[in-house]
């Protein structure tokens, strides 16, 4: 990884709007080189984040440094960051050549120095047959390489990167998410994506910053926020989950246990958890795909038996919504290659999953 | 069933009758410009081009003609600026004041000229403004800027405010913003009020009736005054004129407009 | 995963549109650039429009006397009442003549076929655009004593004596509708234009006639247009000056011609400021009733871009 990475820093933005106040509070810290992406559903206030930083819209409360320098009041032309916008606003006046030269020529660089700058640009999104066309001649994908190429030409210290996939189709995106990622590694920049599209958060991102009415709700490594979400929000919102709750009965040795109903779930502790206290209500998630199918005799940490209410195939896998007695409906991920059932509406389950496959959560704040 | 809704014959029967109401009469003056007679009339042994060469090799005329081209233009280039600017701030900062802005610039659309010459009358007699070149072409550069502000807008409607923010996101400031993504991108906006623009001074009367009297004479001007003393067959042939102009210059408003993405 | 995708979907997320097109800053500073730009046209409209208005207004309060005297004519003289009388007279039979013909020829452009309607339009553009002296001339060249029709219907044997055809109301009426007509097509278009062509379908698929489905479902639908249509044409009537002053003759004076008159021949400064004046104000009432009824923007919209 190159040094041409710089590190951003926000410190408690709040934008309103009048009396609605779309980001509240917001503190993050972005490394040098790091792929950060704002996650959240619409409305989070993750745009308006993005736009802060930018320059275009002007956080009401807090402060914006780059590498610890304050430039909340600089305005967007003078920070010198790339930016990648959601429908990439190519110009459709100008050539693909000249839409990457653009902020060369705003920078009064010589013919020369601007032509190889271009080409190396166009290069590395592999677009160098391209340069002549107009923006409207190519397909989404490439339109997509050439805003970046015209985002990076200038050497930006940062790139910015607004709903970058969403105006692509779902197999075309999966594509440009691994050029994205390579991108990422080849340049060495710090880049800030924005999505509300959690599945290209994990697999882009080296960290990711879930946000819900304009709060920062938890921030992380994409695998650390998927086994550990700390809200029921987050746990929702990454991937799906079962949720139950019972009341904490006892708590010893890195374990606790809680009941709903007449059923007794053990639940290890995580690390660095603090233990409930008992008689407290604790709320836990358990991802589908953790939940194992037990025959007669196996055994696990939780058990509990159950009958399929509905089942739908899924390629991959078979979904299926399990009733149960005491903890209403489950959702299980069964794999379809080698099932061990074959589902049917109605099929008694014995279901089964070790303490540490859930993960105890928060009830998110009203 | 299929098929779109079509008018009937009854409709385009009476369609037919009223647009032949709006050009006929118009058309009429081609036939009369081209009379061999001496005065007003249609054409009654031969076609003739005497009138036109009546209007061509007249002093008074070519005269009105020039100084009526000199002002539009020169009107015109102030409408254009003033308008083009003002309707791109309105559009960018985009809040209630710049909608009264806006409303303003309207102004001269909605309120008779007849009332505005009253009030210039006085005050350019003040500002010794009278019967000057440009006098007439404040005049008829300020009440052009609606003109342009209108068709700019509409032009801006269209422009992605996402291409002015990937412009000042590259390191554009205004000025290169304006030249090089704004402006060639509302061009043919810009041209289409341009073009209403000069045709607004050109036919203007009402204004210059009041603050132009003998140093300034325009085309209008001398065209009133012969409908108003001796209506001669003269008149009709610098009236086809006037028509081919507006004409070519709406042809060419429409070219631009189809070539407009 | 796909339920959380599902409930997101990419439907338009309001208040990321706000931050996308917020502007820069919240304060006047950070605008500057962009106010700068408006600037030049303020100035122009302050000094070169707005201030010769306000001095319209001053003179008709301060000459011959400070005071409300011009007003008073309002209630007193005689030739003033008239002159607005004929004014709201020939503006109103102006409006419903130039709607009627012109609702007949939006109707036909709107439902024509794109490849018709581009002449169609034209024909409404062009007349639009052609100087109103030109129009005005060829009127008279049509209409006066010796005049095309009046030769014509003379040599056919139908009339013995020349009709009075102009240099009367009836002369001005036929010029300002031919005037007006343009005007009260373009409103009407931008309207009906919204009209969805699949209801007129579907109407007459229902078994509805054309008179029907004229009536029931194209009519009401292009009320709003009508409307504007309305009050673009009766406003630019009121202070038409041109058009009833070449056709009228000087026999027969509107409010702008009566405005010139006491002005430029009689020198009676204050009279014609005053009538200036209430012009102005009955044409700013005529809008401000009927903005609660339509998008004034969208006359004036209209209006311009022909």
């Amino acid at each position: 990884m190159s040094t041409a990475g710089h590190a951003l820093g926000l410190r408690g933005i709040t934008r309103r709007y009048g009396n609605f106040t779309a980001v509240e509070d917001v503190s993050l810290s972005v490394g040098s080189g790091e792929f950060l992406t704002l996650l959240g559903p619409s409305g989070s206030g993750k745009t308006t984040i993005l736009m802060c930083i930018a320059g275009f819209v002007a956080p009401s409360e807090g402060a914006i440094l780059l590498d610890g320098r304050d430039i909340t009041g600089l305005p967007p032309e003078r920070r010198n960051f790339g930016m990648v916008f959601q429908g990439y606003a190519l110009f459709p006046h100008m050539t693909v050549a000249e839409n990457v030269a653009f902020p060369l020529r705003v920078r009064k660089l010589g013919a020369a120095e601007r032509e190889a700058k271009v080409r190396a640009a166009l290069d590395l999104v592999q677009l160098t047959r391209f340069a002549d066309r107009r923006p409207a001649q190519l397909s989404g994908g490439q339109q997509q390489r050439v805003a970046l190429a015209r985002a990076l030409v200038f050497d930006p210290s940062l790139l910015l990167l607004d709903e970058p996939l969403s105006a692509l189709d779902k197999k075309l995106r999966a594509e440009l998410q691994e050029e994205l990622k390579a991108l990422h590694r080849r340049v060495g920049r710090t880049f800030v994506n924005v999505t509300h599209d959690q599945e290209e958060a994990l697999s882009l991102s080296d960290r990711v910053a879930i946000l819900n009415h304009g709060r920062l709700v938890q921030e992380g490594p994409p695998a650390a926020l998927y086994e550990r979400p700390r809200t029921r929000f987050v746990a929702d919102f990454l991937g799906k989950s079962n949720f139950l709750q019972g009341t904490v009965r006892q708590a010893a040795q890195g374990r606790f246990s809680i009941t709903i109903g007449n059923t007794q779930l053990v639940q290890a502790l995580p690390a660095g958890a603090a233990e409930p206290a008992v008689g407290a209500l604790a709320l836990l998630s358990l991802r589908p795909e953790k939940i194992g199918l037990l025959d007669d005799t196996a055994s696990a940490d939780n058990v509990v038996k159950g009958r399929i209410v509905t089942w739908s195939y899924a390629g991959a896998g078979y979904t299926v919504t399990v009733h149960t007695a005491d903890l209403g409906s489950l959702q299980v991920t069964l794999p379809t290659w080698r099932a061990p059932i074959a589902p049917a509406e109605g099929l008694p389950l014995r279901l089964g999953w070790s303490a540490d496959a859930s993960v105890p959560v928060e009830e998110d704040a009203a | 069933m299929g098929g779109a809704h079509r008018p009937g014959p009854f409709a385009t029967g009476l369609a037919w009758a009223v647009a032949l109401y709006l050009l006929l009469p118009i058309s009429i003056i081609i036939p009369v410009s081209l009379t061999d007679q001496r005065f007003l009339s249609l054409p009654v042994e031969a076609l003739s081009l005497r009138h036109y060469g009546t209007v061509v090799s007249s002093p008074e005329w070519l005269d009105a003609i020039w100084q009526s081209f000199w002002i539009a233009v020169a009107s015109t280039l102030l409408a254009v600026v003033a308008g083009t600017l003002c309707a791109i701030g309105c559009w960018r900062i985009s809040r209630r004041s710049t909608d009264l802005v806006r409303a303003l610039m309207l102004l001269p659309l909605i309120i008779p000229s007849i009332v505005y010459a009253v009030g210039l009358y006085r005050y350019f007699a003040k500002l010794d403004l009278l019967d000057r070149f440009l006098g007439v072409t404040l005049a008829h550069g300020v009440t052009g800027i609606p003109y342009v502000v209108i068709t700019v807008s509409t032009a801006l409607a269209a422009f992605d405010p996402r291409l002015e923010q990937a412009a000042r996101s590259m390191g554009a400031g205004l000025a290169q913003t304006l030249r090089w993504v704004i402006l060639p991108r509302i061009m043919p906006g810009i041209v289409s009020g341009a073009i209403f623009a000069f045709i607004h001074s050109w036919d203007e009367l009402v204004i210059v009736l009041f603050i132009a009297s003998r140093d300034v004479f325009t085309l209008p001007r001398r065209i009133w005054n012969g409908i108003n003393e001796n209506l001669d067959p003269a008149m009709a042939a610098v009236a086809v004129l006037l028509v081919i102009f507006t004409v070519l210059l709406l042809l060419l408003d429409q070219l631009l407009r189809k070539r407009r993405p | 995963m796909q339920r959380a995708s599902a409930r997101l979907g990419f439907r338009p997320d309001p208040v990321a549109r706000e931050a996308r097109r917020a502007p820069v800053g919240q304060g006047f500073r950070r605008d500057a650039g962009w106010w700068a730009l408006i600037l030049p046209a303020v100035l122009l409209m302050t000094v070169f429009y707005l201030a010769p208005m306000v001095q319209v207004l001053a003179i008709s309060l301060t000459e011959p006397q400070p005071g409300l005297g011009n007003y008073e004519r309002l209630f007193t003289s005689e030739s003033v009442q008239r002159v607005i009388g004929t004014t709201l007279r020939i503006c109103v039979t102006t409006t419903v003549v130039a709607l009627l013909l012109g609702y007949v020829l939006a109707y036909k452009i709107t439902l024509s076929t794109p490849g018709v309607r581009r002449w169609w339009v034209l024909a409404v553009l062009v007349p639009l655009w052609i100087s109103v002296l030109v129009r005005a001339f060829a009127w008279v060249t049509l209409l006066r004593r010796q005049g095309l029709v009046n030769e014509t219907l003379m040599a056919g044997g139908l009339i013995t004596e020349p009709l009075p055809l102009v240099w009367n109301e009836f002369g001005i009426v036929i010029g300002m509708v031919h005037y007006m007509v343009p005007y009260a097509v373009l409103p009407m278009l931008a309207s009906m234009g919204e009209i969805d062509p699949r209801l007129l379908s579907a109407a007459r698929g229902l078994g509805a006639s054309r008179l029907t489905v004229f009536r029931r479902v194209f009519l009401p639908l292009s009320r709003p247009g009508l409307i504007a249509a309305g009050v673009l044409v009766f406003i630019f009537s009121l202070g038409f000056y041109v058009t009833p002053a070449i056709l009228g003759g000087g026999k027969t004076l509107m409010v702008a011609e009566w405005i010139k008159l006491q002005i430029l021949d009689l020198l009676r400064w204050g009279l014609g400021a005053m009538m200036a004046t209430m012009l102005v104000v009955a044409i700013l009432i005529t809008l401000a009733i009927f903005s609660r009824m339509v998008d004034l923007r969208r006359i004036f919209g209209a209006g311009g871009t022909a």
